[in-house]
């Protein structure tokens, strides 16, 4: 049996109420100790009082995940097409990729923050090296799924190899762009954000880490919420540019 | 109307798989008049696709000549040659007019232009109201019929169909049949025609071209002596099931080896 459109949307918004109820209830009702996770209410209080030091920390970290996304975006996407176009290439580095998607990044960020300092570079290295594979293999798997039908078809009506690519590889690898820019914004939002977290002097994961050690968590929890409304609103976002690019989808 | 022969000259055409050489195509030779409707037949897998890439210019024979109008074949001549494949191959974000204003698009022929004769053509295969459908919003049958129309849209003298209305359930078949006949009975293009229905070969034809197991070679040459237009009801005559017989002992022979 499939439920109506009206009803699931119905269930999903009365899931998203339960769990604000319970981050706000469980904690009051002493169910789980205010020191683990304060209520919601609290940690929104929290970011209102204390507004102008968490909207400072986020040019600091919007800019970061702005030039890491632009790199991962960029030269990930660029480099799946290019990979993913060709078989050999394909063959060659896809085990090679796959296996240093497998080593944990992490383990790099001291040596970055070596490398580049405690400064946003250090930042934009990390996450972008951190998206960059991922990002790419799914770029990757996108080209390479696309039929070579419609380019026969385009070169048996006369369409030159420039043509080819503008005219039909192109757009039908706009939706594996699409999910490759979800894809990547997702992971650089996160490593920006843990590389804030493990030795930083701004930005919103630094405010979350130094509340952290203070054992102020409502002020931790105030953080995770900006964050939230970060990968949040990416997700809209990148949402509706799928539904848009949806028609280009090969059926 | 375009003055249009294909001509295939000693045609042989071998693909290298691991190593070995593998003929798919031995000695071709054929030749098809202006405005004749071809089908061409055999087992599977003897070369009938290939064959008709060759014309296309899609690939270059091992050895031999494809002629167009005396002019060598080297590589995709559009305008003079139009393809349909088996699958409609339309591309799935472009509306159907767009779909077949395409090749025109190709060559930069202005939007205005382009769009009207793609209009044209899609009146002409029986679409018209249709233009702004996305291929997803239409039926097999539609998806093939706006592949004629792109096939047609550049007036070329050759139709090339790769068994293109393979793919659909019989019903639709046996009307886009009818729609091919009537629309080449309008156009008189010269068609060549692969299929492995004996009954669309026989019926659409002029002329059935017989070709034998891998590597393919021209075991009959067959000429339908039905007359025009054709209708169902010869289908169940004497000379009908004469023609298809005939073209069958040679595919069961191939096909039993």
């Amino acid at each position: 049996m499939t439920w109506p459109e009206r009803h699931l949307r119905l269930s999903q918004a009365a899931l998203y109420l339960a769990i604000l109820a319970a981050w706000e209830l469980l904690p009051r009702g002493g169910v789980i100790p205010r020191l683990f996770v304060p209520p919601l209410s609290e940690a929104l209080g929290t970011l209102v009082a204390d507004r102008r030091e968490y909207l400072g920390s986020l040019p600091t970290t919007f800019g970061e995940i702005l030039v890491s996304y632009v790199l991962v975006c960029g030269g990930g996407i660029a480099m799946g097409q290019l990979i993913g176009s060709s078989l050999t290439a394909r063959r060659m580095l896809l085990p090679v990729l796959r296996s240093a998607y497998a080593v944990p990044l992490v383990v790099l960020y001291p040596v970055m923050m070596v490398w580049f300092g405690l400064g946003s570079e250090s930042k934009i290295a990390f996450a972008s090296i951190y998206a960059f594979i991922p990002t790419m293999l799914t770029a990757v798997a996108g080209v390479a799924a696309l039929s070579p039908a419609l380019g026969e078809t385009a070169r048996a009506f006369g369409a030159t190899r420039a043509q080819q690519i503008l005219y039909v590889s192109l757009p039908a690898s706009l939706p594996s762009i699409v999910a490759a820019l979800r894809l990547g914004g997702a992971l650089v939002i996160v490593g920006v954000i843990v590389a804030q977290m493990l030795g930083a002097a701004d930005g919103l994961g630094y405010l979350i880490t130094r509340h952290r050690t203070l054992l102020n968590s409502p002020g931790v929890y105030a953080g995770i919420v900006l964050v939230l409304g970060i990968t949040g609103m990416h997700e809209i976002l990148l949402r509706r540019l799928e539904r848009k690019v949806a028609a280009y989808r090969q059926s | 109307m375009t003055r249009a022969l294909v001509a295939i000259q000693g045609v042989s055409q071998h693909f290298g798989v691991d190593g070995a050489s593998v003929p798919a195509l031995e000695d071709i030779d054929l030749e098809v008049p202006d405005g004749q409707f071809v089908s061409v037949v055999g087992p599977s897998g003897c070369g009938k696709s290939t064959l008709l890439s060759l014309v296309a210019g899609l690939r270059l024979p091992s050895r031999g000549a494809v002629r167009c109008d005396g002019e060598l074949i080297t590589a995709p001549m559009p305008r003079k040659v139009g393809m349909i494949f088996q699958e409609a191959n339309l591309l799935p974000w472009l509306s159907a007019v767009d779909n077949v204003a395409f090749p025109l698009k190709l060559r930069r022929v202005p939007k205005r232009e382009r769009l009207e004769a793609a209009a044209r053509m899609l009146e002409l295969t029986g679409l018209a109201g249709f233009e702004d459908r996305l291929p997803h919003q239409l039926s097999g049958g539609m998806k093939q019929r706006v592949a004629i129309a792109r096939g047609l849209v550049q007036n070329p003298a050759v139709l090339l169909m790769d068994e293109p209305f393979a793919s659909l359930d019989e019903q639709t078949r046996m009307v886009l049949g009818d729609e091919l006949l009537r629309i080449w009975s309008e156009t008189r293009k010269t068609v060549l025609f692969v299929t492995h229905s004996l009954h669309e070969a026989v019926y659409l034809a002029d002329r059935v071209v017989v070709l034998s197991a891998r590597p393919g070679r021209v075991v009959d040459d067959v000429l339908v002596d039905l007359p025009r237009p054709r209708s169902f009801a010869m289908t169940t005559g004497e000379r009908f099931g004469v023609l298809k017989d005939r073209i069958w002992q040679h595919i069961k022979h191939a096909e039993r080896r």
